[in-house]
């Protein structure tokens, strides 16, 4: 069912040098002081590209703006510089009609399985919300598809008249994912979706997710901080850090050969569940600077273990290598 | 003793340090261990008939998922659960008694003997006071020193957490520093007063994997040069393979399986330990279905009369749902919960290379 | 006297279901609904009935809170008052509630600038006490019931929007608001179907609450001569009637008080049973 991907074919989404800068709140006093406005970088350049049909998997460590990054694709935050690309225009430039449009076909699952649905209105309610604002079906066929969509995600039909109290977080993840497919999407981000679910609970809704990418031909965008996770459902994986994309290429091939040190730290330091693995050295020292003023250069300067003169001034690009990957590295 | 490929635990160091405790073996030694908690929905029976021993230097995982009971075990250990909770069952500390002391007396304990260190640094340590406040107040409490030796030994504690710059961060606040530094604060403070035993819940889960991965070194570290048992709660099974020695795998309140890391990890007994070790991804398997343990855990105010995890079971059977199984040992360091454990081992063998 | 039989016989049946509070809170505001609509049905003489024979009488099986300087019975009018006051309580908490919690809901979901001049609004109206602030704005207006209502209109919604505000601004940091941000769905339907349900149960409580203030407030009022105005039966009106006789004629003074601490009482209660039962999850 998924269709082949060919080389030539634009991106779904493409994500183009985007900055998402936000300012800190200064008070009065600071203001008196004459003190220069600060800005978190959440995210500083980031080039991406998504191709249709593939689930594209984002890891990094807090403060590395993958969640920023997952809230700009769906629109929910703006661009600073740079821009996003869906389908080739420019999503900020999407209004009215147009934008509601991308809003359907661009949907987001969220992390928070107890905030993310409104405590007063049934999973019934939510769906037909959802159907009848986007005119998914006729009215009288809406309770029909709404079956149809509790049996999609696994969930037996008396949920409809349920309010999400009644639920595990295990299902209202499944309801949140049946709200986002409700308006038919072709593309799915998907922010920590199971990171708050316990570890059983989260096999059987990524199992869930699988199902439905090959069902639904869906492109996913996995964002998460679970490596193993990731590398179970991921065609291609890009790794961040502060703000930017450090490496990005084909799951099999970044995880048994990463090229870039951060990335080989971030897999090192990955308890295994082999206690034979068990070695003396940490993978990566030092602490994360500060997004209000990232280092100079190669952010990862700071604790790279093969840094140079010319990675603490001048800041890699993301460049092709021999086997695939893009990495973003003056060693690599 | 060898327990793992490689990695030989310090034991003969430790056994060279003056310690007044008992000479035989267990540092603690719990044995049913109950705690049930009165709500206003009924009583929650948090946990039943939990029954561990630590060895001196030995680091004990308990792990399971939420409502296992796994904090509530940890909290139960030196009543620092809510009032609405009733705490009943041995626990032999050193040989001494633990469960009957007077509250002051066990105040005594905490904190110098036995110390614990939570998963929120920002919520255990308090906001408006300095780092070396903070300290200071462990170490007057629990040792004999003056306010210049004090000092110094603060500097010494952050030193041996791993915190740069010690005499400068002393005077930060808590706000100041990272998670992980937060972490390695709250350990420093955990250590002031010298404790033989540290109870740790989930103190690795808020943080970032590279961060974490620094914290269990730091805990393998203080281990061999202090001597000290941990008992680590965690959700994790990796951590509990990259930092246990024993674990115990604790479902619905109770423990179905403890054992040494190596054993389990390679040959689980309990179908749930089975369960959770499979549904964690394995290299090789991309794409297919995680297998995954069907339904969800029972409520703890409302347990079944036998095996609580019988109604997600692939085994179970008739009397699996009519009688509890008791804890049985396989081996001198192994028991399992579980009625059809050896008949699921000889289903499982022609798997197991 | 049917109703009050009434009342006992619900509460056998209710009482196993409803903690003591509640119903409690649920028969005075039956009771007080009973003598708004039904006064002759409690008080059987006229409020307005002079009767020299019996000036300054105390409290008796012939008048249950005595007489006052003309006569009248204390007990219809304080009765008859309830009529009155609860519509006080009503109309002088109806249009804050609803105006403010409109303006809440605005300014917490769109922020900005909006809510910064509303800091500022808020700021100026609690520096003054409310009661000062009502007394000026009906010195201006003129004394009467009208005039109350206009000057509390004008003041007491920055309360309920403060509120709003406040709820709305957590809320909207809630993922469910996101979703329906992605969900392409209007700034309209999120405010309206999706944040002000959860919000609604701050304002309803919060206007029990009001209502039992409102109801000394306009008491107030109506002791200072400011608000309904003799010889309408007011609870206030009558507290201030009988100041004089204090110390002669207590019952005046000491019976309408009553009747304002137990519906300010009921209330209270009812607002507190509303927070509990409308907590999602609670039923």
């Amino acid at each position: 069912m998924s269709e082949t991907i060919t080389p030539r074919e634009i991106p779904i989404i493409s994500v183009e040098d985007a900055m998402v800068h936000f300012p800190v709140k200064r008070s009065q006093i600071q203001r008196l002081q004459g003190k220069p406005k600060q800005f978190v970088q959440a995210l500083n350049g980031v080039r991406l590209e998504i191709t249709r049909g593939e689930t594209l998997g984002i890891v990094g460590e807090s403060g590395c703006g993958k969640s920023t990054l997952a809230r700009t694709l769906v629109g929910l935050l703006s661009a600073t510089d740079g821009r996003v690309r869906f389908k080739g225009q420019d999503i900020a430039t999407l209004v009215g009609q147009a934008r509601r449009s991308f809003n359907r076909q661009v949907q987001m699952i969220f992390q928070d399985p107890y905030g993310s649905l409104n405590p007063r209105m049934t999973v019934g309610q939510m769906l037909s919300e959802a159907l009848s604002v986007h005119d998914m079906r006729p009215k009288h066929a809406i309770p029909a598809r709404i079956l149809e969509l509790m049996d999609l995600v696994r969930l037996p039909a008396d949920s409809i008249d349920k309010l999400p109290h009644e639920f595990s977080g295990g299902q209202r993840q499944r309801i949140g994912i049946s709200r986002a497919l409700a308006v038919e999407p072709e593309v799915l981000v998907a922010d920590e979706l199971v990171s708050a679910l316990d570890v059983s609970v989260q096999a059987q809704v990524v199992n869930l997710l699988l199902d439905l990418q090959n069902k639904l031909s869906l492109t996913v965008l996995f964002v998460a901080h679970d490596l193993r996770l990731v590398r179970h459902i991921s065609h291609r994986v890009a790794v961040m850090y502060l703000g930017e994309v450090v490496e990005v290429g084909d799951t099999q091939t970044l995880y048994r050969t990463p090229l870039h040190p951060y990335t080989q730290a971030l897999l090192r330091a990955a308890p295994s569940l082999d206690p034979a693995a068990r070695g003396k050295n940490v993978s990566l020292t030092g602490e994360l600077p500060s997004p209000l003023s990232p280092p100079a250069g190669c952010r990862f300067h700071t604790r790279c273990p093969h840094v140079t003169d010319r990675c603490r001034v001048e800041r890699p690009v993301l460049t092709l290598k021999a086997s695939g990957q893009k990495v973003a590295c003056h060693w690599a | 003793m060898r327990w793992l490929n490689g990695y030989v635990p310090a034991i003969t160091r430790i056994e060279s340090m003056n310690n007044q405790s008992n000479s035989d073996g267990a540092l603690l030694q719990v044995t049913g261990l109950n705690t049930r908690i009165k709500t206003s929905r009924g009583e929650l029976r948090a946990i039943q008939d939990v029954s561990l021993t630590l060895e001196k230097g030995e680091i004990l995982g308990l792990v399971g998922e939420s409502g296992s009971g796994k904090s509530v075990t940890l909290r139960s250990l030196l009543k620092l659960m809510p009032p609405s909770a009733e705490i009943s069952g041995s626990v032999k500390w050193q040989g001494r008694e633990l469960s009957t002391l007077s509250s002051s007396a066990l105040r005594s304990v905490r904190g110098r003997e036995i110390a614990v260190i939570f998963q929120e640094p920002m919520i255990a340590l308090n906001p408006v006071l300095t780092v070396w406040r903070q300290i200071e107040e462990s170490l007057h409490a629990h040792t004999d020193l003056n306010r210049k030796q004090r000092r110094r030994r603060a500097i010494e504690l952050l030193t041996q957490v791993g915190i740069p710059a010690p005499e400068s961060r002393l005077d930060d606040y808590p706000h100041q520093f990272s998670g992980g530094m937060r972490q390695r604060v709250m350990i420093a403070i955990a250590l002031a007063g010298d404790p033989r035993l540290l109870l740790a819940d989930e103190p690795t889960t808020a943080l970032d994997v590279t961060i974490q991965e620094q914290i269990l070194k730091l805990l393998l570290n203080l281990r061999d040069e202090l001597g000290m048992g941990i008992i680590f709660v965690t959700h994790d099974l990796g951590v509990v393979a990259q930092l246990c020695d024993r674990v115990a795998v604790m479902y619905a309140g109770r423990i179905v399986e403890t054992g040494p890391v190596n054993a389990i990890l390679r040959q689980p007994h309990h179908p749930y330990t089975q369960g959770l070790i499979a549904s964690v991804p394995q290299a090789g398997d991309e794409g297919t279905p995680l297998l995954s343990i069907e339904g969800t855990p029972p409520s703890l105010l409302d347990l079944p009369q036998g095996c609580s995890f019988s109604s997600r079971c692939v085994h179970s059977t008739e009397v699996c749902r009519q009688r509890l199984p008791e804890l049985v040992k396989l081996s001198e360091h192994q028991q399992v919960a579980c009625h059809h454990h050896l008949h699921i081992q000889q289903q499982r063998q022609p798997e197991e290379v | 006297m049917t109703t009050l039989i009434l009342s006992r016989s619900l509460t056998r049946s209710w009482r196993k279901r409803l903690p003591w509070p509640t119903l409690l809170g649920v028969l005075i505001l039956l009771f007080s609904l009973t003598a708004a609509f039904f006064p002759a049905w409690i008080a059987p003489h006229d409020p307005l009935q002079f009767d020299y024979r019996a000036i300054l009488k105390g409290p008796s099986a012939q008048h249950l809170f005595g007489t006052d300087n003309f006569g009248r019975d204390i007990f219809a009018r304080v009765i008859y008052a309830y009529r009155i006051d609860l519509q006080i309580a009503l109309f002088t908490t109806l249009f804050p509630m609803m105006f403010g919690t409109l303006a809440g809901l605005l300014v917490g979901f769109y922020g900005g600038i909006a809510e910064t001049l509303f800091q500022r609004v808020v700021d100026a109206v609690i520096t003054f006490p409310l009661l000062v602030l009502v007394i000026a704005i009906v010195a201006i207006l003129g004394p009467g019931l009208k005039s109350m209502y206009i000057a509390v209109g004008i003041i007491y919604w920055v309360f309920y929007a403060r509120l709003i505000a406040g709820e709305v601004s957590v809320q909207k940091r809630l993922d469910y608001v996101a979703a329906g941000q992605v969900m392409g769905y209007s700034h309209l339907r999120i405010i309206f179907r999706h944040l002000l349900p959860n919000v609604v149960t701050a304002t309803l409580v919060y206007w029990m609450t009001d209502m039992a203030l409102s109801i000394l407030l306009g008491s107030s009022l109506g002791y200072l001569g400011l608000g309904a105005q003799p010889p309408t039966a007011e609870w206030g009106v009558l507290i201030s009637s009988g100041k004089n006789f204090m110390d002669t004629a207590w019952w005046i003074t000491i019976f309408p008080g009553v009747a304002i601490v137990l519906t300010g009482l009921g209330f209270s209660l009812i607002g507190d049973a509303l927070a509990e039962w409308l907590r999602p999850g609670n039923h």
